[in-house]
């Protein structure tokens, strides 16, 4: 038993242990999201102080709240960008990659998590830089670590919720030779739903209640609200045994979409 | 016991049919419509622990879809697949422990990543012990020339460099089984003679089964002594390479260097002249109505030869031959071997195994 818990540990780990690599294999790469994600903080500040220009507090938000909350979401945006599948199974299934991805003795759909979890990883720690930026324009994140705590166990709750539901968005690839339409529809959709662009608090409240149990919001827009005081610590508990029902429900449930949608594979050619 | 085991495999893929221009286009996103195209129809055969099987066919023809099959990547739409006893797709991890593949077109390594790195995950996946897993290195390094780009990404490598890189990781944690799909697929002569010399060796020493499908007539010759032929998804010819030779190299060259300039002499029965030069002749001549002793002895009571020569018949062109629908045509004649006829009624060759 713990020869072979040792042994999957070893196997999924080597492949978590790729994901830095791969990140730093173009340095340029790196240089570039900062610089882009450096002006994506710069332009949100400004269009919120502007926001608020003639007012001290929106929805029940403060200026200084709603601030703390759009510069963390940008930050914090790896956890709902690392789990799209749909571009990532239409590119294994167009160029035929998904032969060799099937042939490693792995579990397909574990090792994508192990994988995605890994860039999350090395995405969250390129951020570092651009959390001292936010500081610089207005962001005040608290000093809690209990917050911190919950935030991240929400968080990471809410990343395996959603990959769940992403991997069937992404078994879609499987029926459909077009995936970059559907690609960038999850894109549209995931900047609103998941409360990365504006929090979910400002929307009126049905289509706030809606987005609120998507699994969008489960990896952003639900664990920034504890950290940004939106929602009291007291409701964490509730929160993630939500969470873990969903991932109940979605977990087998997105297994068995990929046993269907996988007979569909058709690699045609040598 | 066979450890790959083919019973009546099919494979039916549907191909969206359009009408053309836009009208098409709108028409087939409200009622698409499929063509069924049958890639492998019925195909069945066994490998024994240990063979070295050549599969060839025409582009087209159904290799690389069997192999995926046999691999457990596609699900047979008939038939079924047993590998090393199990069904390939139902436990395609399990399955994948005991198999390496080398797809001639797709790679199995990370673009990225220096060859050394990429092996080592391959290693770790594949639960290799590190010392077993250095000593594999060490010996694939040595053998197939790779120890200047163990430190080098995989993008930066040529074709042959990335190829002998395929076999190291394909290889690395000793497969029962490997299915080489045109492993040699535009190499130059040199690393493909590298490359059929590191599988014979893999063959020999670890008792590899191998399946290869390949282009290239050289692998075959050089690997393997059974084959097997697809054409149109059906399998029309399963059996020794010498049978084949045998029974569609007919013709043979024997090719005489005179002392004398030649001038007359009688023609041999069943031989013809394909080329005369002043000391030079060359033969050939219908195996089945002479031999090359008697071909060689007739000539040389009549002309004083300083030397001969005989050649086999091309591969090749036997092959070419064969595509072209020989063992159609031939089919009409059941060998003693087993020949039979096919259930479209198509004429079908299926040699004798004997195993």
């Amino acid at each position: 038993m713990a020869l072979a818990l040792g042994r999957t540990v070893r196997r999924y780990g080597g492949m978590a242990s790729m994901a830095p690599k791969f990140f730093l294999a173009y340095s340029i790469w790196v240089w570039m999201e900062w610089a882009v994600q450096t002006i994506a903080l710069i332009i949100t500040s400004f269009f919120w102080r502007a926001v608020y220009t003639d007012q001290t507090v929106i929805a029940g938000l403060a200026q200084s709240q709603t601030l703390t909350y759009v510069l963390l979401a940008l930050i914090f945006a790896p956890f709902v960008h690392s789990t799209g599948m749909i571009y990532n199974f239409g590119y294994l299934l167009k160029e035929g990659q998904i032969a060799v991805e099937l042939l490693r003795p792995l579990d397909f759909q574990a090792g994508q998590y192990v994988w995605r979890t890994a860039e999350l990883w090395v995405g969250l720690i390129l951020q570092v830089p651009l959390f001292i930026v936010a500081l610089f324009l207005g962001m005040q994140p608290p000093l809690d670590p209990r917050l911190w705590a919950v935030f991240l166990v929400t968080a990471f709750l809410g990343h395996a919720v959603l990959f769940c539901f992403d991997w069937m968005l992404g078994c879609l690839a499987f029926y459909v030779t077009e995936i970059w339409g559907l690609s960038v529809a999850r894109y549209g959709f995931t900047l609103f739903a998941s409360g990365l662009l504006v929090p979910l608090a400002l929307m009126p409240d049905w289509l706030a209640g809606i987005l609120n149990v998507l699994p969008f919001a489960q990896a952003l827009y639900v664990p920034l609200s504890f950290l940004t005081g939106i929602a009291p610590l007291s409701d964490a508990p509730r929160v993630w045994l939500a969470q873990l029902a969903a991932l109940a429900v979605l977990l087998p449930l997105s297994r068995w979409v990929f046993r269907v949608a996988v007979r569909k594979v058709t690699v045609q050619g040598g | 016991m066979p450890v790959i085991q083919a019973e009546n495999l099919s494979k039916v893929f549907h191909i969206p049919q359009k009408d053309p221009g836009v009208a098409g286009a709108v028409k087939a996103l409200f009622r698409p419509r499929f063509q069924p195209k049958v890639a492998v129809d019925d195909v069945s055969f066994q490998v024994a622990e240990g063979e070295v099987v050549g599969y060839i066919g025409v582009n087209g023809a159904g290799k690389s879809t069997t192999i995926k099959m046999l691999t457990g990547i596609l699900v047979p739409s008939g038939g079924q697949v047993r590998i090393l006893g199990r069904d390939p797709h139902r436990e395609r991890v399990a399955n994948a422990r005991d198999i390496g593949v080398v797809f001639g077109q797709r790679t199995q390594l990370w673009w990225d990543l220096a060859l050394t790195e990429s092996l080592g995950m391959v290693a770790r996946i594949y639960d290799v012990p590190p010392t077993r897993y250095r000593q594999l290195l060490d010996q694939f390094a040595e053998i197939l020339e790779l120890k200047d780009l163990l430190h080098v990404p995989i993008r930066t490598m040529s074709l042959g460099q990335k190829m002998r890189a395929e076999l190291a990781a394909t290889l690395i944690h000793e497969p029962k089984i490997v299915y080489l799909d045109e492993p040699t697929i535009g190499l130059d002569l040199i690393v493909k003679e590298r490359i059929r010399e590191f599988i014979q060796q893999q063959n020999r020493e670890q008792g590899t089964t191998v399946i290869l499908t390949t282009h290239d007539l050289g692998d075959i010759e050089t690997l393997c002594r059974r084959v097997l032929i697809i054409d149109a998804g059906k399998l029309i010819y399963d059996g020794p390479l010498s049978l084949i030779k045998e029974r569609f190299g007919k013709f043979r060259e024997i090719t005489f260097d005179t002392a004398s300039p030649v001038t007359t002499f009688t023609l041999p029965t069943g031989a013809e002249v394909v080329a005369a030069e002043e000391r030079k002749l060359v033969l050939r001549f219908d195996r089945t109505r002479a031999t090359a002793s008697q071909v060689a002895a007739s000539l040389m009571n009549q002309l004083e030869v300083v030397d001969f020569s005989l050649a086999e018949p091309d591969l090749a062109n036997i092959i070419k031959h064969i595509y072209q629908g020989a063992l159609r045509e031939d089919g009409g004649r059941r060998t003693e071997d087993g020949g039979r006829k096919a259930e479209d009624g198509r004429p079908e060759l299926q040699a004798s195994l004997g195993r």
